[in-house]
């Protein structure tokens, strides 16, 4: 890594981490309040979705508990990263693993929908592919945190974490896709096909505003990106407490 | 025109509610018939028939095919999680 790479790096460690130091300590227990609560929210939202495999034992299926348990489990790192903040290399690894987890959530969801139109069998093969990638690749911060010689330090996640935010969003913007396209194809009432649409749209609203909040600090980017989180999982959950009513 | 292959537990829900829908409009089952409208080889509907009784969803008194309140429950269930799963986007 040449001299001008290496400053930016420091420089983007160093803007990320005075960003969450400017945070007032109110704040940053609602922060972790809202992670709590999303993990919550995500949890049930797991549960509901085994429920639809176990009963309907499609394989596809299997996308939607698992992107979402690796969803709740991204809140749950981020809040704990946010706890033991005073403590940076754990909160690094926290935030190492938020990264991952919150990515191959986002993956396991955008490939159910690719694969809900795709045969079983290139569906399993791509199952054990991601899951194995994604264990791999979870274990892979605390293993180098395990191995790795005292004198040498994890890069910071500060550095990486904005082209995971964009790997997210491309990811969430396919769901979306997918899903005004089964709008227009169903030929249903839109009325009750337009929630989860508007779900993932809000979550996509909710990973670029971390973006944004990334590249100039606004602290209302990152209050909303909070709020649209949450408002997308209670979108989500609506829709199964309302269907079946329509049946 | 080209037929989805159904797993086994689509096909367990199709016969169900081809049962229950002939117990509440007062029609004698015909076995050949519901295998029919339920696009399966009299064999298999005759296994599918058996496991469904071993599953406490039907009661085969003699001569009577009797879909059961666990049966019903399944088919509720199974329809509201397939209403579930038809909004969010995903087409079974």
């Amino acid at each position: 890594m040449d001299l001008g790479s290496l400053c930016i790096v420091i420089s983007s460690h160093l803007y990320h981490v005075s960003l969450l130091a400017s945070f007032p300590i109110w704040g940053m227990q609602v922060l972790i309040a809202s992670e709590f609560v999303s993990f919550v929210l995500a949890l049930i939202l797991v549960f509901f979705f085994l429920k639809a495999y176990r009963l309907v034992r499609s394989l596809f299926l299997v996308g939607l508990p698992v992107g979402f348990l690796f969803l709740a489990f991204s809140y749950v790192f981020l809040g704990i990263s946010l706890i033991c903040e005073s403590d940076p290399s754990m909160s690094q690894s926290f935030l190492w693993l938020r990264l991952t987890t919150q990515s191959y959530g986002y993956v396991f969801i955008g490939f159910t929908y690719y694969f809900s139109t795709k045969n079983e069998e290139a569906t399993r093969s791509f199952l054990v592919a991601v899951s194995l990638a994604s264990f791999l690749s979870i274990l892979l911060p605390f293993g180098i945190l395990l191995m790795m010689p005292p004198f040498m330090k994890v890069p910071s996640v500060y550095v990486v974490d904005d082209f995971f935010r964009m790997m997210n969003l491309i990811l969430l913007g396919y769901v979306v896709y997918h899903l005004v396209k089964h709008l227009k194809t169903s030929g249903e009432p839109i009325s009750g096909l337009v929630w989860a649409p508007s779900a993932f749209s809000v979550l996509w609203v909710g990973q670029y505003s971390l973006l944004l909040w990334g590249i100039d600090g606004s602290q209302t980017a990152l209050a909303f990106a909070h709020v649209a989180r949450i408002v997308a999982l209670l979108l989500l959950l609506r829709i199964y407490y309302a269907s079946g009513r329509r049946v | 025109m080209k037929m989805e292959k159904r797993t086994k537990f689509q096909i367990y829900f199709d016969v169900l509610t081809l049962l229950s829908r002939e117990m509440k409009s007062g029609d004698l089952h015909v076995p050949t018939r519901v295998a029919h409208e339920a696009n399966l080889p009299y064999d298999r509907f005759q296994r599918c028939l058996d496991h469904l009784c071993e599953l406490g969803m039907l009661s085969n008194d003699p001569g009577k095919l009797v879909v059961t309140g666990k049966g019903l429950e399944y088919v509720r269930e199974y329809e509201k999680i397939n209403d579930f799963l038809r909004h969010m986007g995903l087409v079974l």
